[in-house]
This record gives C-alpha cells, sequence and structure tokens, in this order.
C-alpha cells in the first residue's frame, strides 16, 4: 500500500531538512505543502527529497493539507498521513498511526498525546488549554476523543476521499474531527509522543478557532 | 424650519449628482434607481418630520422620529457589516481553491 505523508510547511527552512530525511529514510512518499514561505524552505524539502507543491499565496495550514491531501489521492496514494513541519513528530510513531489501517481496524487513526505519559507538554496547556479545547470540542461537535487539536492522523483512500474540510487556517482539525466523525467511519485513536520546541497555539489561538468555526457555520 | 431647508437642499444636490453620474454613465441603471430611492425617501422623512414624530411616538417610542431613524441605521449597518463578513468568506474559500489549482498546474 503507498503511503504519502503529507507535511503543510510554512517558514519552515530550520526543521524540514532533517524532517523530510527521516520520513524517506522510512520509507513513505513525502509530499511538502509550501504554504507560500519567505524563507527556503520549498528548496531544501526538494533537495532533501520531498515531492514539493509550492502555494502561490499564503492560505494557512488547512488550505497546504487539503492540497496535499488532493494530490497524494490523485496521484494513486492508499493511505494520507498528515504531519507537522517543525520536527515535534516522531518518524517512528507514523508506522503505529497506519498500522490499524493496514490491519483493515479502522479508517482514520489520530495519534494522541494523552494516552500515555510520554508527551512533556507544557503545564497550562495540559492543565488548562487541552481540557477547555477538549471541552469544547465535546458540546459543540460530540467529540470524545482523547485529543481533539492532534494534527498528527492517517486515513485510508477510501474515507479520505469523503472528508472535505472547509477551513483553511488552524480550525480545520475541529472541522476534520466533525466531518468524520459524521461520516460514520472506523476512528481509531493511538499514542503519539510530542517533542515541544515551541508552545504552539495558546488560549487566544483558540479562540480565533472558535470565531473561524462560527463564522463557517454561519456561511 | 431652516434645519428642514437645509437637509432638503443638501437632498436636491445628492440627487441633481446622481442626475449628473447618470448622463455620464459613470452608475449602472440599478445603482442610480437604488440611491434615488434612498434619497426620494429621505426627502420625505425630513419634509413631514412633524407627523413623523407623532407616528414614532404613538408606537410608543419614547424618542423622536430622527432618533429611531438613527438606531434603525445603526442596526442596518452591522446588518451589512454582516453580509460582507460573509461574501469574504465566500471570496476566501474561492481564493483556496484557485491557490490549489493554480499550485497543482505549477507541478505538472
Amino acid at each position: 500500500m503507498k503511503t504519502s505523508v503529507v507535511i503543510p510547511a510554512y517558514n519552515e527552512a530550520r526543521w524540514i531538512a532533517k524532517v523530510v530525511k527521516e520520513v524517506k529514510d522510512a520509507g513513505y512518499e513525502t509530499v511538502v505543502v509550501d504554504d507560500c514561505s519567505r524563507d527556503n524552505t520549498a528548496v531544501l524539502a526538494e533537495q532533501a527529497g520531498a515531492v514539493v507543491l509550492q502555494h502561490v499565496i499564503n492560505r494557512g495550514q488547512g488550505a497546504a493539507l487539503r492540497t496535499g491531501t488532493n494530490w497524494s489521492f490523485e496521484n494513486s496514494a492508499d493511505i494520507v498521513v498528515h504531519f507537522d513541519a517543525d520536527g515535534q513528530f516522531r518518524v517512528q510513531d507514523i508506522a503505529w498511526v497506519i498500522e490499524p489501517l493496514l490491519q483493515d481496524q479502522a479508517d482514520v487513526v489520530f495519534g494522541s498525546r494523552f494516552l500515555d505519559n510520554t508527551t512533556k507538554l507544557p503545564w497550562s496547556k495540559r492543565q488548562i488549554i487541552m481540557p477547555l479545547a477538549r471541552l469544547v470540542n465535546r458540546v459543540l461537535f460530540g467529540v470524545k476523543l482523547t485529543d481533539p487539536q492532534s494534527g498528527f492522523r492517517a486515513f485510508t483512500a477510501k474515507v479520505g476521499q469523503q472528508i472535505v474540510w472547509r477551513q483553511d487556517r488552524m480550525a480545520h482539525a475541529s472541522e476534520i474531527l466533525a466531518v468524520i466523525l459524521r461520516s460514520k467511519c472506523r476512528v481509531k485513536e493511538v499514542p503519539i509522543t510530542v517533542i515541544y520546541h515551541e508552545f504552539g497555539q495558546g488560549l487566544s489561538g483558540g479562540f480565533k478557532i472558535l470565531k473561524d468555526l462560527f463564522i463557517k457555520a454561519l456561511d | 424650519m431652516l434645519q428642514i431647508l437645509i437637509a432638503a437642499l443638501v437632498i436636491f444636490f445628492f440627487i441633481g449628482k446622481l442626475f449628473w453620474q447618470k448622463k455620464k454613465k459613470t452608475i449602472s441603471s440599478g445603482e442610480f434607481i437604488f440611491w434615488l430611492v434612498f434619497w426620494l425617501v429621505t426627502l420625505i422623512l425630513v419634509l413631514f418630520i412633524k407627523q413623523l414624530d407623532q407616528i414614532t411616538s404613538r408606537l410608543g417610542f419614547s424618542v423622536s422620529a430622527i432618533q429611531v431613524a438613527v438606531y434603525l441605521a445603526i442596526v442596518f449597518l452591522f446588518y451589512l457589516i454582516f453580509k460582507v463578513r460573509l461574501k469574504l468568506e465566500k471570496i476566501e474559500e474561492n481564493l483556496t481553491k484557485l491557490n490549489e489549482a493554480l499550485t497543482k498546474i505549477k507541478k505538472e
């Protein structure tokens, strides 16, 4: 089965070559979507051996993932994995994430930072931001997963082509979850480890996500 | 009375300008009709402001007709902002679709 690892990247020159090389060495097709970076992310990714799709204008992580996912399925990928460009996900976890798909035990698999204690989350993120995110996702979308904001996910071509999300920026994670749960496909969570270099999204990012979801819901 | 006269003069100025723009063909027929109706309605409201005050009072408003008009205008402006925001969202969505298509064409 052909597995494509889609990596959205924006100004990730610091990490992209290392990430691409590791994913390539693990034997996966590596599709980097450069979201109109101002640095040489695209060149470095190409030199490291990735298929590079370059956005003409910056459209956000959700849009970059959509471009990469659609391109991969159009180019006969059987499984698509969403992966980060900043070196915070571990390449060896890809095998864990796609295993239930290969065994036909699930159609969609999410990596979760909360199924074991290997991820060292900042205190405020573990105790305040993530519980709030879980609560919002549970109340608004009926999502009962342990890590609804996880960007590490994989799905098969059959299901992937039905998953259509409209959010271009960071709200895509919540929307993808909601769409997947509505589609009634088989969902599984597996533990992953995230190595934090940066804090990531704070509370203000969470509010922006809620605002984006609200506007789209009215549209 | 002087206030009504000044307001009427301002409205006539804008109506005149509207006809001039129509003659120069700088606005479409639709826009011309919209703004003509808008200024005529405003003129009627200004000329019959006293009667309108009585009507608003009878409707239970404790303020004058002109204040009710201002409040309604604010509500209308909020509605317009909301509509523009939705329109903007749609344009953004289409922009992303175009961007994706261009990206794929570039790759081929």
